[in-house]
């Protein structure tokens, strides 16, 4: 449930539409749902859901189908090994952290997209990167409202 | 549930595992088309989603309208009955004119081209990927849409339909780097390529001779070659025309004459599968 409903409002992040002038100062919401499950909850996340839920997203950015689905799992997999280290230190660490990350999977991004007859600039996918890690705290917050409100829902019904 | 990072050796399998199946799918969508399915599939899936999304503005719009002054109103419907009335003298003149085109193809022997369907359709989103120029429309296979005819505004060519859904359809724009379409010079019919750089506010004609006539200010318009898009259509303004010494090749950037990043309505045509 609680993977659901924070898949749910990524892609109602994703799918907004937002103004043109806006997308450059756009965080990659799809990197910060993975974040959040790589950091806070890995022990929950599977491979297979991970690569599942990666097709939705590269429908509504209109990318090739895949592409989120490698990012993802290096994301997830990265952070579950940081995970410890970071999960209880301040939020500027971890952001950089995460910055780190997000940057890693931005330069495999910028490859694949070679590959596929884009031609990304590179300066665009560090932006996108540092956005997002800037927007980490309070998309975690975001998410562990969420998660805390879909648990609380779920022990009602029982 | 499966944890996925028990142990890290399993984990490194696993991540073997779905880089290949991610890697092997990219190069199968964007290589041979065959994902096509899929992607419609999720797409539908996703459609009550994307309305979802879209209410927030759906609603600003509304709001937007009903704020509005009466006297507003009454300016923007005087303006509009202006506007109307000279588009009813245009038309008047291109009936006049497809008529003498009709009869001087007939004389000329020449296959007459078909009447062109046009359906109207709103720009729902942009793609929200920097690199990547698509719009999502609110029209699809429901209406007759179909992936590869052209999409075009008032003011000259948008792009094409890469992929037709139910409820929706996605556009690439000709901006799109992946984009490539065969144009012409208006006033020299110099034939060229324009490919899309990324950037909407370019496209560029690239491996034109050194020596090609073109200057800044020409206009370009599709050329029919290829057979997707109907020739004649306005493409783009030249802007700078770029002749590097010693290099054999000029390079020609051009600005869209549609504005790509402020469209809200375009036309989708239908016609393009008749032709």
């Amino acid at each position: 449930m609680i993977f659901i409903s924070t898949w749910l409002v990524t892609l109602l992040l994703i799918a907004f539409p937002y103004p043109a002038f806006l997308t450059l100062a756009l965080p990659h919401f799809g990197f910060l749902f993975v974040t959040w499950w790589g950091l806070m909850r890995n022990y929950q996340l599977s491979m297979t859901l991970l690569l599942i839920s990666s097709l939705p997203v590269d429908v509504l950015y209109g990318t090739a189908l895949g592409l989120h689905g490698l990012l993802f799992a290096l994301i997830a997999y990265a952070l579950t090994l940081l995970g410890p280290s970071i999960r209880q230190v301040n939020w500027v660490r971890q952001s950089t952290v995460v910055f780190v990350v997000l940057l890693i999977a931005s330069s495999v991004s910028y490859w694949a997209r070679t590959l596929t007859g884009q031609s990304p600039e590179f300066y665009i996918l560090v932006l996108q990167a540092f956005v997002s890690a800037v927007l980490w705290s309070p998309m975690r917050w975001l998410y562990d409202g969420l998660a805390q409100y879909t648990q609380e829902i779920g022990a009602e019904r029982q | 549930m499966r944890p996925l990072f028990s142990e890290t050796s399993v984990a490194a399998v696993r991540l073997i595992v779905a880089v290949t199946f991610s890697v092997a799918t990219i190069f199968i969508d964007s290589r041979f088309d065959a994902l096509t399915l899929v992607r419609q599939v999720i797409k539908t899936a996703l459609w009550p989603v994307e309305q979802v999304a879209f209410l927030p503005g759906k609603v600003s719009t509304e709001v937007f309208g009903w704020a509005q002054s009466q006297e507003l109103i009454v300016t923007r419907l005087e303006s509009l009955a202006l506007e109307n009335e000279r588009l009813r003298t245009e038309q008047l003149k291109l009936q006049t004119l497809r008529a003498e085109n009709s009869e001087l193809r007939r004389l000329l022997g020449v296959q007459e081209r078909v009447n062109e369907r046009l359906l109207q359709a709103q720009i729902e989103r942009l793609s929200n990927d920097p690199f990547v120029h698509r719009v999502t429309i609110n029209r699809g296979l429901l209406a007759g849409v179909a992936a590869g005819q052209p999409v075009i505004s008032a003011d000259g060519l948008v792009g094409q339909v890469v992929a037709a859904y139910p409820h929706a359809s996605d556009v690439l724009m000709m901006t799109d780097a992946t984009h490539h379409l065969p144009v012409q010079v208006t006033r020299t019919r110099e034939r060229a390529i324009a490919v899309g750089v990324g950037r909407m506010d370019r496209v560029e004609l690239r491996n034109l001779p050194d020596t090609v006539d073109i200057v800044p200010g020409d206009l370009l318009e599709t050329s029919g070659l290829g057979e997707r898009f109907q020739p004649g259509i306005p493409v783009a303004q030249v802007k700078e025309v770029i002749r590097a010494p010693g290099q054999p090749f000029a390079r020609v950037i051009a600005e869209p004459l549609a504005p790509l990043a402020r469209l809200s309505l375009v036309m989708v045509d239908l016609s393009e599968d008749e032709l």
